[in-house]
């Protein structure tokens, strides 16, 4: 297993920091990308950060009220090393799914 | 503090120098082999040493060859290529890899210009044996430039081979195949592939075939297509991370009674015709399906040479079921883009359905 951190972005543009109002995972869990994993607040708007990639979660930075820098971990996630740095998702096998049938009279000339 | 990584060892099966590994483990172990039995071979690229690559390609090995062997690189795929031309000049066999295809791109005067025709301009004085390893096409909801398609870019390129592999065993032997040639060769690994399982017969790259007459090894099995499926009605032609979604139709079709076969071309530069006249020519129609955009794609190429050799007895046109033609998208959009399965049908049908007059 691999630990990845991901560090608070720049939720606007040119802002500095951002203040935790809530967070919605907690270490143990295991969240999907995408997945609405902390509610923050800057002085621009308060928003909902989605999860940047699939993984189980290591450790979660700042308590509600706490302010955390641009560029400061935010998030650390655990996942396979097989999938540890890669860029995008492992993609599951699924079951063919069909909508399309096919109508034929071959004429076997 | 040094770790040593290496991949999880295959699963021994039953049957002789087979094991079940994934793409990722059947690539690392060819390049450990190659290291081992090549001593002017080397692997290069961003994060391609200490970390073993973004898909563990290159796991361990720097570890096990040394920081000579296998190294990393600036973000520079310039550098890396430009390096790999002088290497290659000073008696080297480069095993450079881009990091995603759409990295390619920087790359090209020194992949177009310099590898491609060295040789060329040099009246076979200065050969380069290089295999650029390039992780292609999509399917790992990645964001722009880390998946392109870029086949038709490649091939379209005298002095240029180009490769791609669809299975864990295909890729095990075309990697070492590459690098065996003293021709530049342009290894595209379908990264959707990568964790997916199967067979690998290490000894063997035909399995469940004796060895060709004066073809000890066999090797004389890869240089041409394979047929992944065999079928009556129709062929459908595909590479790389195509080929199992082929497969795949191949087996909803014979639920409404339509068999298909599924040739793996393997092979697009150069593309092995012969193959194209003996499955088409058997089934008389064909759908030859790429994730690339459609105009000037590869199928155009494949359909040509269809055409060339099975006009007389061909009962439709042949079809192509590709990208479209937009920038390929980024991974939010990869579903809408990628021909789906429902897209091959149709296309199946339109072939299924033609008449002539």
């Amino acid at each position: 297993m691999a630990e990845i951190s991901f560090p608070l972005p720049d939720l606007g543009e040119g802002l500095i920091e951002a203040t935790v109002l809530d967070w919605l995972v907690e270490p143990g869990q295991q969240v999907e990308r995408n997945q609405a994993i902390v509610e923050l607040e800057t002085t621009k708007s308060a928003l909902e950060l989605p999860s940047p990639q699939a993984g189980k979660v290591v450790r979660i930075h700042g308590a509600p009220g706490d302010t955390i820098n641009v560029g400061e971990p935010l998030i650390v996630f655990e996942v396979p090393d097989d999938t540890a740095g890669i860029v995008g998702t492992v993609p599951k096998d699924e079951a063919p799914k069909r909508r399309v049938r096919l109508s034929a009279v071959l004429d076997e000339d | 503090m040094s770790e040593t990584i290496t991949a999880a060892p295959g699963i021994e099966t039953a049957a002789a120098g087979v094991r079940q590994m994934s793409m990722q483990q059947a690539l690392n172990r060819a390049l450990d082999e190659i290291l081992a039995e090549n001593p002017k071979s080397v692997i290069f690229g961003e994060d391609c040493g200490r970390l073993g690559g973004v898909f563990r390609i290159t796991d361990g090995l720097q570890a096990k060859h040394g920081e000579a062997r296998v190294f990393d690189t600036p973000l520079a795929e310039s550098g890396i290529l430009g390096m790999s031309v002088g290497l290659a000049m000073a008696g080297f066999h480069p095993i450079p890899e881009v990091q995603f295809d759409g990295f390619a791109y920087p790359a090209i005067n020194q992949i177009v210009c310099q590898i491609a025709r060295m040789n060329y301009r040099s009246r076979g004085t200065l050969p380069m044996p290089i295999t650029l390893r390039v992780p292609s096409f999509g399917g790992i909801r990645a964001p722009e430039h880390h998946g392109e398609s870029l086949e038709a870019l490649f091939a379209h390129v005298p002095g240029l081979k180009v490769v791609s592999p669809s299975t864990p065993h295909d890729a095990y032997h075309l990697l070492k195949y590459a690098a065996s040639r003293p021709d530049p060769v342009i290894f595209m690994e379908p990264k959707s592939r990568y964790w997916q399982k199967g067979p690998v017969d290490v000894t063997n790259p035909l399995p469940g075939t004796a060895a060709h007459d004066g073809d000890a090894d066999n090797s004389g099995s890869l240089t041409g297509a394979r047929v992944a499926r065999e079928g009556r009605h129709l062929t459908l032609v595909a590479w790389g991370a195509m080929v199992s979604r082929c497969l795949q139709v191949a087996e909803l079709a014979a639920e409404d009674g339509i068999d298909v076969e599924v040739l793996d071309l393997r092979w697009l530069k150069p593309i092995d015709a012969e193959a194209l006249a003996t499955s088409v020519g058997k089934t008389r129609r064909a759908v030859v399906v790429h994730e690339a955009p459609l105009t000037s794609g590869l199928g155009a190429e494949v359909a040509q040479l269809i055409t060339q050799s099975c006009f007389a007895t061909l009962k439709a046109p042949v079809e192509r079921v590709t990208g479209f033609d937009v920038p390929y998208p980024s991974g939010d959009l990869e579903d809408e883009y990628i021909p789906n399965i429902d897209r091959i049908l149709f296309g199946i049908q339109r072939v299924l359905e033609y008449r002539r007059g």
